[in-house]
């Protein structure tokens, strides 16, 4: 992970040293202008160059900076993450609040925001700023449970009006290809009673000529 | 037949939460009273509160089968935590018969829910021989694959499905 994103600090068009996080911070703030994927990578180093401990979070948050994913299901997956889990210990709780909150900002690509955050990076594990206040944190979070179970939900309802909408379709074709069924026994029906008539019709005649050539 | 992409069953995603996908082998009718269970039909508690009549097709008497009812939304739909939830098990079922021939290891029980809209999904597999098919010991956090593969039940022959939710549920619709 390390290699790779030192990898596109290289491709870019600043000449960035390696490693040291002072010195990326330094590159980063030149590295406003770049693409956010780039800046994701880095952002994404900063947290594993400075915390091992925390690392149980840094993968809670991988699939946030994740290059591939849209901004919805990255948003769904992060935010599942730490719902289906136990209840972690109390000292990595907050973490997972702040986890929560500030995602919100960097999603939306704002490269301010980021920038502020990573003067601080060096210090904490978590990924943003830690915002002390709890009440905030559950206000988001609990907003952010919220939207997701709706969407879910939503999700839901409409996978159940299209099977509704598909046994409607399925007994429509019942009934045609009941009565589609019944007409053509009905036509066979005839056609066997006309053989039937034609067969006799013959017997009876077997001695007549059947035809008659016009004079 | 194999199931068609916009089965019910696949559309609520019974076959992938609970099954894998599997080929209808013979029929399944389930009846509550007089209304027959097609598959994502709308039921109340009060209509689901007693056994249904079960008949199961093919045509072999030696053939037994054995037919379970759970539910895959426990407690909620949203935070399946608990998923799933056995309500019936009824083995030794020979083919042509019902359930009332068969062999009741865990009892009827409805334990439709408070919240949401739960799928309630009844399944039929085939056993190998007489007798071999064990109850679980709790109804909660049953898994449908494990116990087929503990029992040699292989994948399902025929399923059926519906939802249920309580009697004044506003059927997931806000008014």
């Amino acid at each position: 992970m390390l290699s790779s994103a030192k990898h596109k600090i290289n491709y870019s068009a600043f000449s960035i040293p390696s490693s040291t996080s002072s010195s990326l911070s330094h590159s980063l703030s030149q590295t406003k202008n770049m693409t956010q994927v780039t800046m994701e990578e880095v952002w994404k180093e900063i947290n594993l160059a400075s915390l091992h401990q925390h690392r149980r979070l840094n993968i809670d948050h991988e699939p946030v900076l994740s290059n591939q994913n849209p901004n919805n299901s990255i948003f769904q997956d992060f935010l599942n993450k730490p719902l289906n889990q136990e209840p972690p210990p109390s000292s990595s709780s907050t973490h997972h609040g702040s986890l929560l909150a500030p995602p919100a900002t960097v999603i939306s690509f704002n490269p301010h925001s980021i920038d502020t955050h990573f003067d601080e990076s060096a210090m904490f594990g978590c990924f943003g700023k830690k915002r002390g206040q709890d009440s905030d944190e559950s206000r988001g979070d609990k907003r952010h449970k919220r939207m997701t179970k709706n969407r879910e939900s939503a999700a839901r309802s409409r996978a159940r009006k299209q099977e509704r909408a598909y046994i409607n379709e399925l007994e429509l074709e019942i009934v045609h290809l009941k009565k589609e069924n019944a007409r053509l026994k009905r036509q066979e029906e005839q056609m066997q009673l006309k053989m039937a008539e034609a067969t006799q019709h013959q017997t009876k005649k077997i001695l007549q000529r059947s035809w008659t050539s016009p004079f | 037949m194999s199931l068609s992409p916009r089965d019910p069953l696949v559309l609520a995603r019974v076959v992938g939460d609970v099954v894998d996908p599997f080929m209808r082998l013979i029929s399944l009718t389930v009846n509550y009273g007089q209304r027959q269970v097609t598959n994502g039909l709308d039921l109340r508690t009060s209509q689901v509160l007693n056994k249904p009549t079960v008949e199961i097709g093919g045509d072999d008497l030696r053939n037994l089968y054995t037919l379970v009812r759970l539910s895959p939304d426990v407690p909620s739909p949203s935070n399946p935590h608990l998923r799933e939830y056995l309500h019936w098990l009824v083995t030794d079922i020979p083919a042509t018969t019902g359930t009332a021939f068969g062999n009741e290891l865990v009892h009827y029980e409805n334990p439709c829910p408070n919240s949401g809209i739960h799928r309630v999904a009844l399944m039929l597999s085939r056993q190998l021989r007489r007798q071999t098919v064990y109850a679980p010991e709790w109804r909660q956090r049953f898994n449908t694959r494990a116990f087929a593969e503990n029992n040699n039940l292989g994948l399902p022959v025929a399923a059926v499905f519906f939802n249920c939710q309580r009697d004044n549920g506003c059927g997931g619709r806000r008014t």
